[in-house]
């Protein structure tokens, strides 16, 4: 199920948010959404869901013109960043909720949901009340609940947010193997760029409502088209006037090239920042673990740096 | 949190004692002071049943349609909000801001035979004043702001999402507003009720300005209690005024009880 969104552009009052974006999403890949606060990218996400009128552009489904479809007629999976669980209703019930809409009899819901609520490892969660469940357990409860419905497209805003960084990052893991098996085609907004790396397998970057890039995660890290993708997808340093990537430079003897300073050593387990500073810039090198151990770069000492 | 000293303790029970627990006291003291007998029989006075059951019969008309009226305005200023609904917004307090008696006058001065609401009732025949039909307008007036002043803030706090999440589920807006949004606001949907119902009952100076307070006839109950002082029947006026204490008291372990609910539900969700 493709998507193809054409022209896309949102004003919220004065301030435009999308400005004609256009892009397509092919049938069963995973995309993220990647962009800062204010991008607008939750806002398109919204748009291809139907929560959100826009000003003009067209978004089609599967060749289909779905632009003034109402939301409850799109088939779509929607999941928001705080879950929205329905507070009220058992765990079994939020799952059921799009069958019970969608009038399907008592057995075959029951069927069903027990096995979504499998799929999402909540088999002995479904008396609960989603109060009674963990952020991560709300998580998959609403991805569930969205999968219910057999969506063609799921949509996901920033749905690793919330989360502590081990269960965001056993989710990412579990979310991605999920929709690989599932084959749906699956859109995720987020401002965390590991995460998008982590999980799609294509990345578009928004900024301020426009797109600046799309491509694999390798491509877009490796040959960012722009200042703003190059600063955005990692940290970034200058040497003699040029960025790079921290782990892009290398420490050598002081006699192989531009002199520096030792100014800190950083230790963060696996990998060691190096600052030095030259009479031109502070910079940043970041060695591995092992690297650093064979230089042994004291503060107060003399090196240069080079490319790698 | 820190524990009040003794003294503070102290205090605040004299306080709350002296205002209400010794007259409210003072006044069951009376009501039974000739046995519980005299009490029964007294309770079936003639005049008063009516006056009660004309109390009743406003509130089973005006409660609901505070309800209807407090949850669209309560759905409208949330949901749609607009400088003209914020203005509403403050519009609504009035009942709550001016004396009773502004109401009872402003109701009458409109729904008077000559007044410019008034008349053209009295052109299909129909006398609005001193009717039951003005107590139901003074008590619906007097506790128009209670259900949506509780209502406003659990809509805000939910937020939208939930909905969001219904509509891209499939479901219509009725469905929508069933089993989501009044399912997440029906607590204080029924703290809402239960002050508008102790509000209507206990509404005085308003329904006695519009009612014309004639006896078995548009006499309510808290008319009837102060008639039967002035008309030197304190005994039957005290059973009436227990009577109403008792149904405050209901409504109190009621409003407490939703609010416990309420609490119950905060501390689950973090």
């Amino acid at each position: 199920m493709s998507i193809v969104l054409k022209n896309i552009t949102k004003h919220f009052g004065p301030d435009l948010v999308l400005d004609e974006v256009s892009d397509e999403i092919p049938s069963g890949s995973m995309t993220a959404l990647l962009g800062p606060s204010g991008s607008g990218k939750s806002t398109l996400l919204r748009i291809i869901a139907g929560l959100e009128s826009l000003d003009h552009g067209t978004v089609e489904l599967h060749g289909r013109d779905v632009t003034s479809v109402e939301a409850r007629h799109r088939q779509i999976g929607f999941c928001f960043q705080d879950y929205a669980p329905f507070n009220q209703m058992t765990v079994f019930d939020n799952v059921a909720y799009g069958l019970k809409v969608r009038r399907i009899g008592t057995a075959q819901r029951k069927k069903e949901v027990d096995e979504l609520l499998g799929l999402v490892r909540l088999s002995d969660f479904g008396d609960r009340y989603p109060r009674q469940l963990s952020g991560g357990q709300r998580q998959r409860m609403a991805l569930a609940r969205a999968l219910a419905i057999k969506p063609e497209v799921l949509l996901l805003d920033e749905p690793f947010a919330a989360l502590d960084a081990q269960v965001s990052g056993e989710l990412r893991v579990w979310v991605r193997s999920l929709q690989r098996e599932l084959g749906i085609t699956t859109i995720l907004v987020t401002h965390n760029q590991s995460e998008a790396m982590e999980v799609a397998d294509r990345i578009v970057i928004l900024h301020e409502g426009r797109i600046e890039q799309v491509g694999p995660p390798d491509q877009v890290y490796d040959k960012p088209s722009s200042d703003f993708v190059h600063g955005f997808l990692g940290p970034l340093t200058t040497w003699r006037g040029v960025a790079y990537r921290p782990h892009d430079l290398q420490l050598c003897d002081v006699d192989a090239g531009p002199r520096a300073r030792v100014v800190d050593v950083i230790r963060l387990g696996f990998e060691v920042r190096v600052v030095v500073e030259s009479d031109q810039e502070t910079t940043w090198v970041q060695l591995t673990h092992h690297e650093a151990r064979q230089l042994n770069p004291v503060v107060g000492s003399w090196v240069s740096v080079r490319p790698r | 949190m820190h524990r009040p000293s003794l003294a503070l303790r102290v205090a605040v029970l004299c306080y709350v004692g002296a205002l209400v627990a010794l007259p409210l006291g003072f006044v069951f003291q009376q009501a039974l002071s000739h046995g519980v007998s005299a009490f029964v029989n007294a309770l079936s006075n003639a005049e008063m049943d009516s006056a009660l059951w004309l109390t009743v019969r406003v509130a089973v008309v005006a409660v609901p349609l505070n309800v209807v009226f407090g949850l669209g305005v309560s759905l409208w200023i949330v949901r749609h909000p607009s400088r003209f609904s914020r203005v509403f917004d403050t519009l609504i307090d009035i009942p709550l801001a001016v004396s009773p008696i502004i109401v009872g006058l402003s109701l009458e001065l409109a729904y008077a035979q000559n007044g410019w609401l008034g008349r053209p009732f009295a052109a299909w025949g129909l006398q609005v004043m001193f009717s039951y039909w003005a107590i139901v307008l003074a008590s619906v007036f007097v506790s128009l702001p209670l259900v949506s002043r509780q209502v406003i803030p659990m809509l805000r706090s939910v937020g939208t999402h939930q909905e969001q999440t219904a509509q891209t589920l499939g479901a219509g807006p009725v469905r929508i507003f069933f089993t989501v949004t009044l399912r997440s606001i029906t607590w204080a949907t029924a703290y809402g009720v239960t002050l508008t119902i102790a509000r209507v009952i206990g509404e005085y100076g308003a329904v006695l300005i519009v009612s014309g307070n004639i006896g078995f006839r548009t006499e309510t109950l808290t008319l009837n209690i102060s008639n039967n002082f002035e008309n030197f029947t304190p005994y039957q006026g005290f059973v009436g005024v227990s009577l109403l204490s008792l149904v405050s008291i209901f409504v109190l372990l009621v409003l407490g009880h939703a609010r416990h609910r309420e609490r119950l539900r905060h501390e689950y969700r973090t």
